[in-house]
């Protein structure tokens, strides 16, 4: 158990390191650099008004609910922490832990561009849990199961990608949305000073950068998984197969998303609510459509 | 999973929910208090995973997380004082003061020396008994009556958050240390600083109910373990508990399900329809930052009649300007 918990945060560690330099490459100068903005490592800053328990429980929360959810993403056939039974919903669920540790280091340190980025951080939350659910339930009803080793297996002949083209376009948005990349970046935008980035400095803004390196890394495997059939493929081990699915779909995601404007907050919800929850139960009813045909893995 | 560990979870757990409500009724910082509960029901849904409920505990999760978080926010857009920072300087019981560890008090010096800027927070900017240190012999007009403290003292706390607002933060000490003295006077507490008002007058019933949830809490704790015969079952919990949910809720309980996720599309319909951007043309305001005091910019075209009297950003010169510029265009 041990052994499996120090090789789930190696894993963590190793990927959030490489997502960081992966994200390097999609950087200029001129642009909102988002949750990848520099922060102050050497020394901490005195916000005199600060909450002295939020503020540091938060990147403590949102580096608790990632490593969490390394758990159970499989890096290679055994190369898993844990497969649980309900491992997809489980991602889900322990990712919201980002959310609130931004929320919580975002009020706790209590400078207004902070406490915006919270409102933000909040607003944001609600923009994209929705349409995230309804890019998940796709390739669940597909592969009859949550766990993400039975998904995998399930697209041993063709990947899911394939069949649901939609639920992937979705999964590629909510999927920047969930890690703030751009155009979702309004809670770490410049206009507010990086929002709880501008406001960190020390160890926390050390735990921030692998927290939120580690949440793009997250979800970028969990696409790969949903979709890319994860370390299934021939020719490469699976662990290799896995980390190319991973980095290609986080290149991917990083590039599409800086060819458009970012979007505020308000935009934001009213894409989740006029097109992505609309376009995600239509991706619903052809799932359902294809397994009446009989389309996808065979039980 | 050994009985150890068992053991171990169950105690961490358990007193993670008891820990989160005892937080949530006891600090001063309304946040704090949202904090605390989905702590407390973030160790129930441990529970519910010791008890091999994986996927109840985990909506539990999901949904706390989510809603608290909005529902905190909202309890912030009301609230005066949602971080605590008025009430943090005052005398509290020690159960108060854990749960309050590490807020900070608004220092009342900053407020009066650069109001305005300090008003971004400004339902923070305390002051924390200078304000009583200024005007010892401010009369007590305090009412004597036990009954009306409370509501004194609420209309103190209510009055002063709009005037630190208007950058006047050593009126808002003067008047909140002329709360305390009332307060004083009548609580018997003459002689005292505010710094170490007894914070139980806030809300009088709270001894009552405390004493109450124990009572209960007796009651039950005891029923439970006064129960003649615990029946003890060999047959092993479901490991694929999520399928048999699914198959309950789609099976069993349908109508009550899709019942319920009826009434929840109505009230979807319901928010669009007030919601709808024909009623309020809310698209100027959107840019507008909600954590700044500043005046928000007055949306071109709304027909209203400008404010009267002298707002709170009348004294800076760019305020007033852009103001009636903008009643300018409208009118």
């Amino acid at each position: 158990m041990i052994a499996s918990a120090a090789a789930v945060v190696t894993a963590l560690l190793l990927g959030a390191g490489l997502t960081w330099a992966v994200e390097r490459l999609f950087a200029r100068s001129g642009w909102d650099a988002g949750p990848t903005r520099g922060a102050e490592l050497r020394g901490g800053l005195d916000l005199p008004n600060a909450d002295r328990w939020l503020l540091p429980a938060g990147p403590v929360v949102a580096l608790a609910g990632v490593a969490l959810a390394t758990v159970v993403v499989p890096f290679g056939p055994g190369l898993i922490g844990r497969d649980l039974g309900i491992g997809l919903f489980y991602v889900i669920v322990v990712v919201d832990f980002v959310v609130l540790g931004l929320a919580l280091a975002g009020w706790g340190a209590n400078t207004p561009d902070s406490v915006e980025a919270f409102y933000r951080i909040v607003a944001q939350l609600v923009a994209y849990v929705v349409p995230l659910g309804l890019a998940y339930v796709g390739v669940v009803m597909m592969a009859r199961s949550l766990s993400t080793v039975t998904v995998v297996e399930a697209q041993r002949d063709l990947w899911f990608v394939v069949l649901q083209p939609l639920g992937f376009l979705l999964y590629l948005v909510t999927g920047l949305m969930q890690s703030y990349r751009a155009p979702f970046l309004e809670p770490f935008a410049d206009s507010i000073g990086g929002g709880v980035l501008g406001v960190t400095g020390g160890w926390s803004a050390l735990l921030w950068r692998v927290a939120l390196a580690g949440v793009l890394f997250v979800v970028a495997a969990i696409g790969a998984v949903l979709y890319l059939g994860g370390p299934s493929g021939s020719w490469l081990p699976g662990w290799a197969w896995m980390l190319a699915k991973t980095y290609a779909l986080m290149a991917l995601m990083l590039g599409l998303g800086r060819c458009v404007r970012p979007l505020s907050t308000a935009g934001m919800l009213a894409l989740s609510w006029k097109v992505l929850i609309p376009a995600g139960l239509v991706n619903v009813l052809l799932v359902g459509g294809l397994i009446l045909l009989g389309v996808g893995p065979r039980a | 999973m050994t009985a150890a560990f068992e053991l171990t979870a169950f105690g961490v757990c358990a007193s993670i929910a008891v820990a989160g409500a005892l937080g949530m009724t006891t600090t001063m910082s309304m946040f704090r208090s949202g904090i605390f509960l989905m702590a407390s029901f973030i160790g129930v849904a441990g529970l519910f995973i010791l008890l091999s409920a994986d996927l109840i505990g985990l909506l539990q999760v999901m949904m706390y997380i989510g809603g608290f978080l909005v529902m905190i926010l909202f309890m912030v857009l009301v609230m005066h004082d949602p971080g605590g920072a008025m009430m943090a300087g005052m005398d509290m019981a020690p159960l108060e003061r854990w749960s309050s560890l590490g807020l900070v008090p608004r220092q009342p010096s900053e407020a009066g020396q650069d109001g305005h800027r300090q008003g971004e927070a400004g339902d923070q900017a305390t002051a924390t008994g200078h304000g009583g240190h200024a005007e010892p012999d401010e009369p007590r007009q305090g009412s004597e009556a036990h009954g009306e403290q409370a509501p004194a003292h609420d209309g103190a706390a209510n009055a002063m958050p709009h005037e630190a607002h208007g950058g006047h933060g050593e009126h808002a000490a003067r008047q909140h240390g002329h709360a305390s003295h009332e307060h004083e006077h009548g609580g018997g507490h003459g002689g005292m600083d505010m710094g170490e008002m007894d914070m139980s007058m806030v809300t009088p019933v709270r001894p009552l109910a405390a004493w109450l949830a124990l009572g209960v809490g007796i009651v039950l704790v005891g029923m439970l373990v006064l129960r003649p015969a615990w029946s003890v079952s060999d047959a092993l919990p479901d490991p694929d508990s999520a399928r048999r949910v699914g198959h309950l809720l789609m099976d069993k309980y349908m109508v009550a399900f899709e019942g319920a996720g009826f009434l929840i599309l109505i009230g979807v319909f319901g928010a669009v329809l007030l919601a709808r951007p024909s009623a309020y043309p809310d698209d100027a305001s959107r840019g507008a930052r909600v954590a700044v005091d500043a005046k928000p910019e007055p949306i071109r075209g709304d027909r209203l009649a400008p404010q009267a009297g002298a707002d709170r950003t009348a004294g800076h010169a760019s305020g007033h300007d852009t103001h009636h510029q903008h009643g300018g265009d409208a009118g």
